[in-house]
């Protein structure tokens, strides 16, 4: 497998505070990887260097094999797609940002009308074509820009926060949008998001950053505590690990490793606990669930496992997980 | 009181019978004041793009120098070129001194830092995603350039109404350099320097009145141009 980006020794420092710290990463070409994390971990920082607008301080950063010094050529530019968390359209109607977008990618004045319908008919705005830019609203404006990013078919497509400031539905037709783009073969989708849940179930891989390092956790059911031996004490609950690790302030537990039952299993999981359930959401076609044991979990479960299991808001709950589910930090 | 009534009153007349001699110093300092802004624009509205888009060794410097620049008296100016233009000058062998071509070139010395500074401050103060959005679609330097020129035009727009603005109020280095010879070099404000000290009021009243008028007709556009910007 290709690899769409090399990392290497790459750091990024603002106004001398290490902002992005990552030894070696490799993003896998043809995959839908999410960038997670919370506010300030570093996703933005990072999206910028993918998309080759802000350079690393230190390291070295290769696209498809290639390192880049001075400036990417304008078929190594063709090769990205890039969306802002906040999109800017320029003046004109969003058919005129596509148009310009191409002209500058060297599409031939010929080949744009027919990209320019493909783009839109892929995030459904046709029928907007001709309507000024400033006039969009927050989902339209974020669906115009990646109509814009996708027109001259990059082959990676990076999306900064797509689903921030935007309603329910908005979302949904994103996430649409993105399932089906990652879905083209060649492709590569990198996303950034804070909502873990939410790039868990779109992604194939994800990648976790906290204060600008990657971490191997899932930033999901991330609890703080103190570890004493084998046994993780978050002051709520007691969570058994591996006992690999001697030192953490912090455990994470995969909500995909989390197994959820009605009843105790009896099992060679050692971490069982019990707990009410709160929340219940549908999330790219996958089940959400919160359970609150105390401290509060989030589990994955399947649309079928959901109907085998009957469940509804406050039913009691068995959650289990083994210690090779809990990672330290 | 009646002095000031009966050269108002003077000067109006002179406005209205679109005398011939009047009109033709306000002709001479539009079209003078016209080609310096368009010359000293060509220049520094693409100068200040550049400089603002680019990072580069002594950029603090050449700002500046446009600043001290901004604030030089005209005429200063007018000395400078003065010297640079007489007979006796390393340019003295062009015949420039005393034509219509100096006051051009001591109208755009004067109006280039302020255009430059104002195009520089159109890219600085445009939206800070404006410039990565571009070269994230494939905008190359030139074309990066020529998108940002674009998408602030109505900025560079007033750049060049304020330098014209300013050049038609110039008197101190037109004077220097133009000589205020009529029919030739003579402009609205260095005419309305000689006709008051002449005694004839009423003409110097007339052409500020006409000057008047343009300064209001550039500012109403500059106003619509911003209220266009927003």
């Amino acid at each position: 497998m290709t690899a769409a980006y090399q990392l290497n020794k790459i750091k990024v420092f603002h106004q001398q505070q290490c902002s992005l710290d990552i030894p070696q990463l490799t993003i896998e070409a043809d995959h839908c990887i999410a960038l997670l994390g919370d506010n300030g971990a570093g996703k933005s920082t990072l999206l910028n260097l993918l998309a080759y607008l802000n350079r690393p301080s230190e390291g070295e950063l290769q696209l498809m094999g290639h390192t880049i010094k001075s400036g990417l050529s304008s078929a190594q530019r063709q090769t990205i797609g890039y969306v802002d968390q906040q999109p800017f359209l320029l003046s004109g109607s969003i058919s005129d940002n596509i148009a310009l977008a191409l002209k500058l990618q060297g599409i031939p004045a010929a080949q744009r009308p027919q990209r320019i319908d493909n783009a839109l008919q892929q995030v459904n705005l046709n029928h907007l074509a001709s309507q000024s830019a400033n006039t969009l609203s927050g989902g339209e404006l974020k669906r115009a820009a990646i109509a814009r990013a996708i027109a001259h078919d990059p082959q990676i497509l990076l999306l900064d926060e797509p689903f921030s400031h935007l309603d329910q539905s908005h979302i949904q037709q994103l996430e649409l949008i993105i399932e089906n783009l990652a879905a083209q073969t060649g492709k590569t989708v990198i996303f950034s998001t804070h909502d873990r849940l939410q790039g868990a179930a779109l992604a194939d891989i994800t990648i976790n950053l906290i204060q600008g390092k990657i971490t191997k956790s899932p930033l999901l059911n991330v609890f703080h505590g103190q570890l004493n031996d084998k046994t993780f004490n978050t002051g709520k609950l007691s969570i058994q690990t591996t006992g690999q690790q001697k030192k953490a302030n912090h455990v994470a537990i995969d909500p995909h490793e989390i197994i959820i039952s009605t009843e105790v299993l009896d099992s060679s999981m050692r971490n069982n606990f019990s707990g009410r359930l709160t929340t219940i959401s549908e999330e790219a076609g996958t089940i959400h669930l919160t359970i609150d044991c105390q401290e509060r979990f989030y589990a994955i479960i399947s649309p079928e496992s959901l109907q085998i299991l009957g469940l509804s808001i406050g039913d009691k709950l068995c959650l289990s997980f083994k210690s090779t589910a809990v990672s330290l930090f | 009181m009646s002095f000031f009534a009966d050269s108002f009153s003077a000067a109006v007349d002179l406005i209205t019978a679109f005398d011939p001699a009047l009109y033709q110093v306000v002709f001479n300092s539009v079209s003078i004041s016209l080609f310096a802004t368009l010359i000293a624009g060509a220049v520094a509205i693409p100068a200040g793009i550049v400089m603002a888009l680019n990072q580069f060794l002594g950029k603090q410097v050449i700002q500046h120098i446009l600043n001290t620049l901004m604030a030089m008296p005209t005429v200063l100016i007018g000395l400078l070129l003065y010297g640079l233009l007489s007979r006796l000058g390393p340019l003295g062998h062009l015949e420039l001194l005393y034509t219509p071509t100096a006051i051009i070139i001591a109208e755009a010395i004067l109006i280039f830092p302020i255009m430059m500074n104002l195009a520089i401050a159109a890219v600085t103060t445009a939206d800070p995603r404006l410039v990565p959005t571009l070269i994230s679609l494939g905008a190359k330097p030139f074309a990066l350039a020529i998108q940002v020129a674009k998408q602030t035009r109505f900025i560079m727009l007033a750049a060049l109404i304020t330098g014209f603005g300013r050049a038609i109020g110039e008197v101190g280095a037109a004077m220097m350099v133009g000589g205020n010879i009529e029919g030739y070099t003579r402009t609205m404000t260095t005419a309305i320097a000689l006709e008051t000290s002449k005694g004839e009021f009423e003409v110097g009243l007339a052409l500020g009145l006409l000057l008047l008028i343009i300064a209001f007709f550039v500012n109403f556009i500059l106003s619509l141009l911003q209220r266009e910007n927003r």
